[in-house]
């Protein structure tokens, strides 16, 4: 009993990981069709710029914001000299934001040398405690709870402002949203700094939860987000968490019981997916 | 002599690598409803989604209230004061009925909420289906909406793309009534192939053959036309 | 055969090759012609992913696993059995048979999709089968690898550079072919306009299998080549910094040309080596993938068509004006329009 919720729990945490990364994967691609193959180079940036400022300063919380700020300026970069040049072309940014992966990923390298970094979580967040017979670790659940945040934030802002309501429609039909007047492409770039914004959180959350990072892991994880995006649906946000939850615990469970056979098993959902629904199973339709 | 409000001077355009639009000059002067007719693939469609810049113009000048809008992006143009009712509605399917308005309105001042309320009168169904997502309205409550939309802003030309297009006749009549009221209010530029419903409505009309602008006249001359009917729109 | 139909171009490209012939006598030097070596082996490798970006439109970001799988056969079976060319031949049939069943179940299952997701998906499988490669340490060595020794006659420098001269002139007239044979016409109207080429009659989806086989079995050949010139082999094999690479050379070489794959790679094997040399002048040589990606995507912004495309694209459009006074090309476009235009809204 405990051994399973353990395993839940860790499911979940890696879910909301993967569903950080994928929210942002999934809103680029509903409202713009860019897949962006550099998702997970943000990601590292994310968990290196936030790693180096909450080891020099000591708090975790400034690490966050680090990460994040980190995540919009390279949203913005990325939007402004990758994206923007070949908007329409669809094998170009297919081509380009592989590139910029690997470019990113390199970088990192550059900046904060080859090796792997060692984390832990904050002293607040470290321990665990037991309810029964259940053990909860703190970071875990911190993950979990903020993931959940992100979530019930993002959908009140989608559903509820206006803003949130121009990227809905944007994503089921962009002419039409600029044919009433609004430029879609500021839209696409704030959109594309959120998305950013939240694969750089992911990328910091994950850091001190997997206790170790290194410049690989972006394309690594980024893989995961992709099988996310493809179950849940490309461009739907709610699809995303669902998958995400689906992947983490499928994941937790095979890294427990078969370890080598962890990514296959996902790989397969993915092309169980695709093949049988390739609109996945939540999809914004027009 | 009437000032016009929208003038399209040797226009050219191409989708893709296709020549669509050779030539397309024409005025559309303020206060009038102003149609476009010619065959299926002749161009028409092309020439109001050039317009709301959602085609490039290669070539050729398209001049609004005195400015050139040839070459800006379509949210500019929009901005200028053009609403845009495309063929396909263009209705965002999973928004309901008011979020579709919403995302329409451009301000929320007064003056948007009185022609808010001017619309849902002139069309009450918008009203019953408030709540219900766009995508889930009939094929005649989509085409309101869609001109609803266009019309709770202040605009000063509506461009409307063939609003009878697959709708029953009694809705028809019932589209071709608001377009008549809102006449009144604003300049229209309107593609229809329903002939009957354009003749009651235009007044000036252009027809264009082959990407190009062949012909132009008084809507009430033209029903008396056959010849020409029968050349360019197939009617006799 | 008549020799005057055979074009001028196949002549210089024979000529170029009895060139490439002598070179190992004047360049005796054996890491020299290791490069040499290595290059002929990524042209290869490149023009396999040139029939599927190029001439079909297919971007796969998994191609190195075809790649890897020749590496690792020849690597396996030359480990396993004695060091003969009768082992050697026995790797190679079975580096081609599982390319081709792979690459057709693969192309079965996943060439429905939209580009999107078919790049996804081939990037997660090749994913796959490098934690694979990686996980079966019995077979594959892990990450460290394994070496494994050759025939004689593979071990001499000379005799590889020419086997792998052979292999490339070899391969590179036979896809030369295939692209100018009706197959190959059908493959590009499928990279012009899918639905297009669809309403003509064409199953699309069997054109895009066999070129994704033909892709596949000719990297897994580049695979076998490149394990044997090295005489070891490990998970790198798999590596999505090898399909960056064979993208690189594609495209700035030019896609859909053949020759420019051979010339792209030519330039970053050799950029690759001078770089690394560098490594002692700065440090900053040794990440030398951030200027390749850089590279990759200037070219990809600024000269989509590549190196041989832009000189083509210049030289043709020189010879269209010179054909356009002669006649006016624009009759032929307006037969197709009306019905295009219809087209282009129902599916827009």
């Amino acid at each position: 009993m405990d051994l399973i919720s353990t395993l839940v729990i860790n499911g979940l945490a890696t879910g909301m990981l993967i569903f950080l990364l994928a929210a942002g994967l999934t809103l680029i691609f509903g409202l713009m069709s860019v897949l962006n193959f550099a998702h997970g180079g943000l990601f590292i940036w994310g968990a290196y710029t936030g790693v180096w400022s909450y080891q020099l300063s000591g708090s975790f919380i400034i690490g966050i914001i680090v990460a994040i700020v980190t995540g919009l300026l390279l949203g913005l970069i990325t939007e402004k000299l990758i994206i923007r040049p070949v908007y329409g072309n669809h094998i170009q940014q297919i081509l380009i934001t592989l590139g910029f992966m690997l470019v990113l990923q390199e970088f990192i390298k550059v900046v904060f040398g080859p090796n792997q970094i060692a984390v832990s979580p904050p002293a607040f967040l470290q321990g665990s405690f037991y309810v029964g017979d259940v053990i909860f670790i703190k970071y875990r659940l911190f993950i979990i709870i903020l993931g959940l945040l992100v979530y019930f934030v993002s959908m009140f802002i989608l559903k509820r402002t206006r803003i949130g309501l121009i990227v809905r429609a944007g994503v089921m039909n962009k002419e039409m949203v600029q044919s009433l007047g609004i430029n879609i492409r500021l839209v696409f770039m704030l959109v594309f700094m959120v998305g950013a914004a939240l694969a750089a959180l992911s990328g910091m959350l994950h850091a001190p939860y997997s206790g170790v990072i290194y410049a690989e892991m972006g394309l690594e994880f980024s893989i995961l987000a992709f099988i996310v995006v493809v179950i849940g649906g490309m461009g739907s946000f709610s699809g995303s968490l669902f998958a995400a939850i689906l992947v983490g615990i499928a994941q937790a469970f095979m890294a427990y019981y078969v370890p080598a056979l962890s990514l296959a098993v996902n790989m397969l959902l993915m092309t169980v997916v695709l093949i049988f629904r390739p609109q996945g199973l939540f999809k914004a339709k027009g | 002599m009437m000032s016009s409000l929208l003038r399209l001077n040797q226009v050219e355009a191409f989708i893709q690598k296709f020549h669509i639009l050779h030539d397309i000059s024409f005025e559309v002067p303020k206060g009038e409803v102003t149609v476009l007719l010619g065959r299926n693939g002749a161009g028409k469609t092309t020439t109001l989604r050039t317009i709301m810049g959602l085609n490039k113009v290669s070539k050729g000048s398209i001049n609004f209230q005195g400015e050139e809008i040839g070459n800006l992006l379509t949210h500019r143009i929009a901005n200028k004061g053009i609403g845009f009712v495309p063929e396909e509605q263009g209705i965002f399917g999973e928004l309901t009925v008011g979020e579709n308005m919403r995302v329409a309105m451009k301000k929320e001042d007064e003056q948007t909420t009185k022609r808010m309320e001017w619309v849902l009168d002139l069309f009450p169904d918008l009203k019953k289906f408030w709540k219900k997502p766009g995508g889930a309205l009939s094929g005649g409550q989509k085409q309101m909406l869609a001109i609803a939309r266009a019309y709770v802003n202040e605009n000063e030309l509506l461009l409307i793309d063939e609003p009878s297009k697959g709708l029953a006749p009694i809705i028809v009549d019932k589209v071709t009534e608001s377009i008549q009221q809102m006449k009144e209010q604003t300049t229209i530029l309107l593609v229809e192939q329903n002939f009957l419903m354009a003749s009651k409505i235009g007044k000036k009309f252009y027809i264009i053959d082959d990407g190009r602008t062949v012909h132009s006249g008084q809507m009430d001359e033209l029903k008396e036309d056959k010849v020409l009917m029968k050349k360019y729109l197939g009617i006799s | 055969m008549n020799l005057a139909k055979v074009e001028k171009s196949t002549w210089i490209y024979l000529a170029i090759s009895l060139l490439l012939v002598i070179v190992p006598f004047i360049v005796t030097g054996r890491s020299m012609q290791f490069i040499i070596i290595q290059f002929f082996i990524f042209a290869i490798f490149a023009m396999s992913y040139d029939i599927l970006l190029g001439y079909t439109g297919i971007i796969s970001f998994g191609h190195v696993m075809f790649f890897g799988i020749g590496a690792y056969s020849t690597a396996i079976v030359m480990n396993r059995f004695d060091s003969t060319i009768l082992s050697f031949i026995l790797a190679i049939i079975i580096a081609i048979i599982l390319a081709a069943i792979v690459s057709l179940i693969v192309g079965m299952l996943t060439l429905r999709l939209k580009s999107h997701f078919y790049a996804m998906l081939t990037l997660a499988l090749a994913g796959l089968f490098l934690v694979g490669a990686e996980k079966w340490r019995s077979l594959t060595g892990g990450n460290d690898g394994f070496t494994f020794s050759l025939p004689e006659i593979l071990r001499d420098s000379q005799s590889l550079y020419m086997l792998c001269l052979l292999s490339l002139v070899l391969i590179f007239f036979g896809l030369r072919r295939l692209t100018k044979s009706p197959f190959g016409r059908v493959l590009m109207a499928i990279r012009e306009n899918e639905k297009r080429t669809e309403s003509l009659g064409y199953k699309i989806v069997h054109y895009k299998v066999i070129a994704s086989v033909v892709a596949g079995v000719v990297a897994s050949f580049a695979g076998v080549l490149y394990s044997i010139s090295l005489r070891f082999v490990n998970t790198s094999v798999f590596a999505t910094d090898m399909t960056i690479d064979v993208l690189l050379m594609t495209i700035i070489g030019g896609v859909g040309t053949l020759i420019g794959p051979i010339i792209g790679a030519g330039l970053v094997e050799f950029a690759h080596h001078w770089l690394s040399s560098l490594a002692d002048v700065h440090w900053i040589f040794e990440r030398w993938i951030i200027l390749y990606g850089i590279v990759y995507i200037l070219v990809v912004i600024f000269f989509p068509l590549g190196i041989v495309g832009t000189i083509q694209k210049k030289f043709f459009n020189r010879q269209n004006y010179q054909k356009k006074k002669q006649q006016n090309p624009r009759r032929k476009l307006d037969e197709g329009r009306k019905e295009d235009e219809d087209e282009l809204y129902r599916n827009g």
